[in-house]
C-alpha cells in the first residue's frame, strides 16, 4: 500500500533519476568540451611555437625621442697589392645624458682637465638643457683618452663605440684618397667614390664592414718614390710646388698621382687651402710646350707632313699684334722632326696654321681635349679653351698657351699618341681584365699606328739625340722619351716672365711603352745646379730621369742591357736579347725587383 | 574517459615542462650565440687595429730612413743582369756601380 509519504518518495526517486539521468546525458558533453578546449589550447601553443620557429622572435622596435648618431661602416681602400691604405678602427665617443648630470660646473671643470681645448661655453649651453638626454661632447677618442675620462667619475657621461676612418700609410696618396666626415661618410676623393659607387652600411654601433676592400690603381711603392722625387726636386730647384703622374699607357690605371704639398686624409681641413690643391686632376694650367707633341701628331695624323719635311723657320713670326720667336733660333729652315726636338714655337705655329684652326679643334675634340672628365675621385675640371678660335688661337694653342687643361687629362692624350693611337681613359680603380667589360671591350682607334710609331721615334730622340731638350731625362737602359714644357704663368696684364711650370711629359721604355710618367714643377728657381735657368730642360727633365731609374726596377721593367752597357762605366756589354729571353727577363724582374709583390 | 583526462593532464604537465626547458634552453643557447658574436666583433675589431698597426709601421715613409740607415737603396737598373752569368761577370768585374748607394737623405 502506498503512503502519501510513499507517493513523496516515489515523486522523489523520479526527480532523482531523471536527475540522473540528464548528469549522464550532460557529461560526454562537458568531457568533450574540455577535450576540445585543451586540443584547443594545445594547438595554439603548437602555432605559437611552430611561429616562433619559422619567424623567430621579431625585430625589437625602439622609439628614441634623440637622435642617435648614425655611422658608417666602410670598406678598406687597398693599393693594387692589396696593401692597406685606409681602414675602419674602433674609437670611443664621450657623449652626455644632461637629465644624469648631477654638478654641471664640475662636469665642465674635471673635461676641462682632460681637453685642453674644450669650449666651455658650449658645453655649459649643452648641459643646462636639461630636455635633451644626448650630447655628444667628444668623438673618435682613443681608448687611453676614453679610460682618462671613465676615471674621472663623472654621472651622465658614457661612451659609444663607434667606427673611426684610419690612413695607416699617412699622406701617401692623401689627395686620391679624399677624406670622410666625422659621421665616416665619404665627403671626397675615393672615399666619396666608395660611397657614391661601391657601398656603405649604415651602423649604429661599431660593426666593422663586411664588404671586399676597394683595390685602387695606385701602387704604394711607385706613389711614395714619385713623392720623394718630388720633394726633393722642390727642395733642388727651390720651387713652390711640384705634382707628377704615373699612368699604365695602355690600361690608363695610375699608379701614382702626387701633388705636393701633400694632404693628410685624417685631417680634411689641409685640404681647403687652395695651396694644398691637387695639381694633377683639380686644376687645370697651361702647358707650354708638351703641348707641341699633339701638334706634331695632328700635322703627322693628317698627313700634313711627315718628321722629314721641311718648314721654314728661320725667321719671326707676325701673327696679330704678337711676335712668335723660338728661344733659340739656328736661323735655318728646319724639318718636323727638329722643330719637335728643338721645340721650337714658330715651327709649331707654322704647323698648327697649316691644319688651320677648324681641323685643330676637331683633332683636340678627336682626342677628348675639349670637355671635361671624371675619374673615380671626382670630375675633372674641364678645360678652358678660347672662346673665339681665330688664326692667333691656333697658333698659341699649338705650343700649349691660350688653352689650359688638367694634367691628368693631358696625359691620357699623350698615352694614346704612344701606345699604338687607342683611346685611354684614365682610372684610379685597378682595371680586372676578363672581368671589366670596360677593359675587354675594344679601345677606340684615335690616330694611326704609324703617327704614333713616329710619335715614339721622336719622342726618344728628344732625349737620346745630341740636341733635343729632354736630353737630362735620360736614363741608361730604360729607353725614356719625351717632351719638355717651360710655360709662363698668366698674372695681372700679361704673362709672368720669371714664374714659370715646368714640366716634361715621358714615357718608357720607348720601344713599346707601359708607363707614361708626367712631371710638374711650380715656380722653380734658377739655381746653381741649372745655370741659373728655370727651363724644363735644366729641372723637369732630371727630375724625371731620377723618377723612372727609381720606378723602374719597382715596376719589374728591365732596363735594355746594351744601352746600360753603353752607359755605364767598366760593365761588360750584354747584347740585346732575343724575344724569349726578353720576355723571360721581365718575368724575373716582376718577380725579384719589386719589393713588394703582397 | 578519467583516464582520458588524466593522460591529457599529465600531458599538459609535460609539455609544460618541456616548452619551459626548450625556452631555458634556447635562452642559453641566444646568450652563447651573442657572447660569441661579441667575440667575433671584438676580434674583427683587433684585427682592424692590427691590419692598421701593421700598415702603419710598414708605410714607406717610415721604412725609407730606415733601410738607407742600414746602407740600402733603391733598386737600381743597374743591379738587373739577363743572365747568371752576365751578374758574375759583372760582379766580377771592376763595375762597382752595381753596389747600393746610399744617397744620404
Amino acid at each position: 500500500m502506498q503512503t502519501p509519504q510513499t507517493n513523496d518518495e516515489a515523486a522523489a526517486a523520479v526527480a532523482f533519476d531523471t536527475a540522473m539521468m540528464g548528469r549522464r546525458a550532460s557529461g560526454p558533453l562537458r568531457t568533450l568540451i574540455a577535450t576540445l578546449a585543451m586540443g584547443l589550447a594545445f594547438v595554439a601553443v603548437g602555432a605559437q611555437l611552430v611561429r616562433l620557429a619559422i619567424r623567430g622572435q621579431g625585430g625589437m622596435s625602439v622609439s628614441i625621442n634623440e637622435t642617435v648618431a648614425q655611422s658608417f661602416a666602410r670598406p678598406d681602400i687597398v693599393d693594387r697589392n692589396g696593401r692597406l691604405l685606409a681602414t675602419d678602427v674602433e674609437a670611443y665617443s664621450l657623449f652626455a645624458d644632461p637629465q644624469r648630470v648631477i654638478d654641471r660646473d664640475e662636469v665642465i671643470e674635471k673635461l676641462s682637465a682632460v681637453f685642453t681645448d674644450i669650449d666651455r661655453t658650449t658645453l655649459r649651453r649643452d648641459l643646462s638643457d636639461r630636455n635633451r638626454r644626448f650630447v655628444w661632447l667628444r668623438r673618435g677618442l682613443s681608448p687611453r683618452v676614453a679610460q682618462q675620462v671613465h676615471n674621472l667619475g663623472l654621472p651622465g657621461l658614457d661612451f659609444r663605440r663607434e667606427l673611426r676612418r684610419a690612413y695607416p700609410a699617412g699622406n701617401i696618396a692623401g689627395h686620391t684618397i679624399g677624406y670622410v666626415n666625422i659621421d665616416n661618410k665619404g665627403v671626397a676623393g675615393i672615399e666619396r667614390y666608395v660611397d657614391e659607387v661601391v657601398g656603405v652600411d649604415a651602423v649604429h654601433t661599431a660593426t666593422i664592414a663586411d664588404r671586399p676592400p676597394v683595390r685602387l690603381s695606385i701602387d704604394v711603392g711607385v706613389q711614395h718614390a714619385v713623392e720623394a722625387e718630388l720633394a726633393d726636386a722642390i727642395e733642388r730647384y727651390k720651387a713652390k710646388g711640384a705634382a707628377a703622374l704615373v699612368m699604365d699607357v695602355n690600361t690608363g690605371e695610375l699608379l701614382a698621382s702626387a701633388s705636393l704639398p701633400t694632404v693628410d686624409p685624417a685631417r680634411p681641413g689641409t685640404s681647403l687651402d687652395t695651396a694644398f690643391a691637387d695639381k694633377i686632376s683639380s686644376g687645370t694650367f697651361e702647358l707650354g710646350s708638351v703641348f707641341k707633341t699633339l701638334t706634331v701628331a695632328m700635322a703627322l695624323d693628317q698627313q700634313l707632313v711627315t718628321p722629314d719635311t721641311v718648314i721654314d723657320v728661320g725667321r719671326e713670326m707676325k701673327t696679330g699684334r704678337f711676335t712668335i720667336k723660338d728661344v733659340h733660333s739656328t736661323g735655318r729652315p728646319l724639318s718636323v722632326a727638329e722643330i719637335f726636338l728643338r721645340s721650337s714655337n714658330v715651327g709649331s705655329a707654322k704647323l698648327a696654321l697649316q691644319a688651320g684652326p677648324k681641323r685643330q679643334q676637331e683633332f683636340l675634340q678627336h682626342m677628348s681635349l675639349l670637355e671635361g672628365i671624371k675619374t673615380e675621385a671626382g670630375p675633372v675640371p674641364p678645360p678652358q679653351v678660347p672662346k673665339r678660335w681665330g688664326e692667333v688661337e691656333t697658333v698659341t694653342v699649338s705650343y700649349g698657351h691660350g688653352i689650359a687643361m688638367a694634367p691628368l687629362q693631358f696625359a691620357g692624350a699623350v698615352a694614346t699618341l704612344i701606345n699604338g693611337g687607342r683611346k685611354v681613359v684614365p682610372t684610379l680603380v685597378k682595371r680586372n681584365p676578363g672581368a671589366d667589360d670596360a677593359q675587354t671591350a675594344p679601345q677606340q682607334q684615335l690616330i694611326s699606328p704609324a703617327t704614333s710609331a713616329a710619335m715614339r721615334t721622336l719622342m726618344r730622340g728628344n732625349v737620346s739625340g745630341p740636341v733635343g731638350t729632354g736630353k737630362r731625362a735620360n736614363v741608361p737602359g730604360y729607353d725614356v722619351g719625351g717632351k719638355t714644357g717651360t710655360a709662363e704663368l698668366p698674372g695681372p696684364g700679361g704673362y709672368r716672365e720669371k714664374a714659370v711650370i715646368s714640366s716634361f711629359i715621358g714615357a718608357f721604355p720607348m720601344e713599346a711603352p707601359q708607363y707614361v710618367v708626367f712631371v710638374l714643377l711650380f715656380e722653380p728657381k734658377g739655381t746653381a745646379e741649372t745655370g741659373g735657368e728655370i727651363l724644363a730642360s735644366r729641372n723637369a727633365a732630371p727630375t724625371m730621369a731620377r723618377v723612372v731609374s727609381r720606378i723602374g726596377p719597382l715596376l719589374g721593367i728591365l732596363p735594355k742591357q746594351s744601352a746600360s752597357a753603353d752607359h755605364v762605366p767598366g760593365s761588360s756589354g750584354q747584347g740585346n736579347g732575343s724575344l724569349a729571353l726578353r720576355s723571360r727577363l721581365a718575368f724575373d724582374a716582376a718577380t725579384v725587383a719589386k719589393y713588394e709583390t703582397r | 574517459m578519467r583516464i582520458i583526462i588524466l593522460g591529457a593532464l599529465l600531458a599538459t604537465i609535460a609539455s609544460a615542462f618541456v616548452l619551459y626547458s626548450s625556452n631555458y634552453d634556447t635562452r642559453l643557447l641566444e646568450e652563447q650565440v651573442a657572447k660569441q658574436e661579441r667575440a667575433i666583433e671584438r676580434a674583427r675589431s683587433d684585427i682592424a687595429v692590427l691590419k692598421a698597426e701593421r700598415a702603419h709601421l710598414g708605410r714607406p715613409a717610415r721604412i725609407e730612413p730606415l733601410a738607407r740607415a742600414l746602407g740600402l737603396g733603391p733598386a737600381s737598373e743597374r743591379q738587373l743582369a739577363p743572365s747568371v752569368a752576365a751578374a758574375l761577370d759583372r760582379a766580377s768585374g771592376s763595375d762597382t756601380g752595381s753596389v747600393p748607394q746610399n744617397r744620404g737623405r
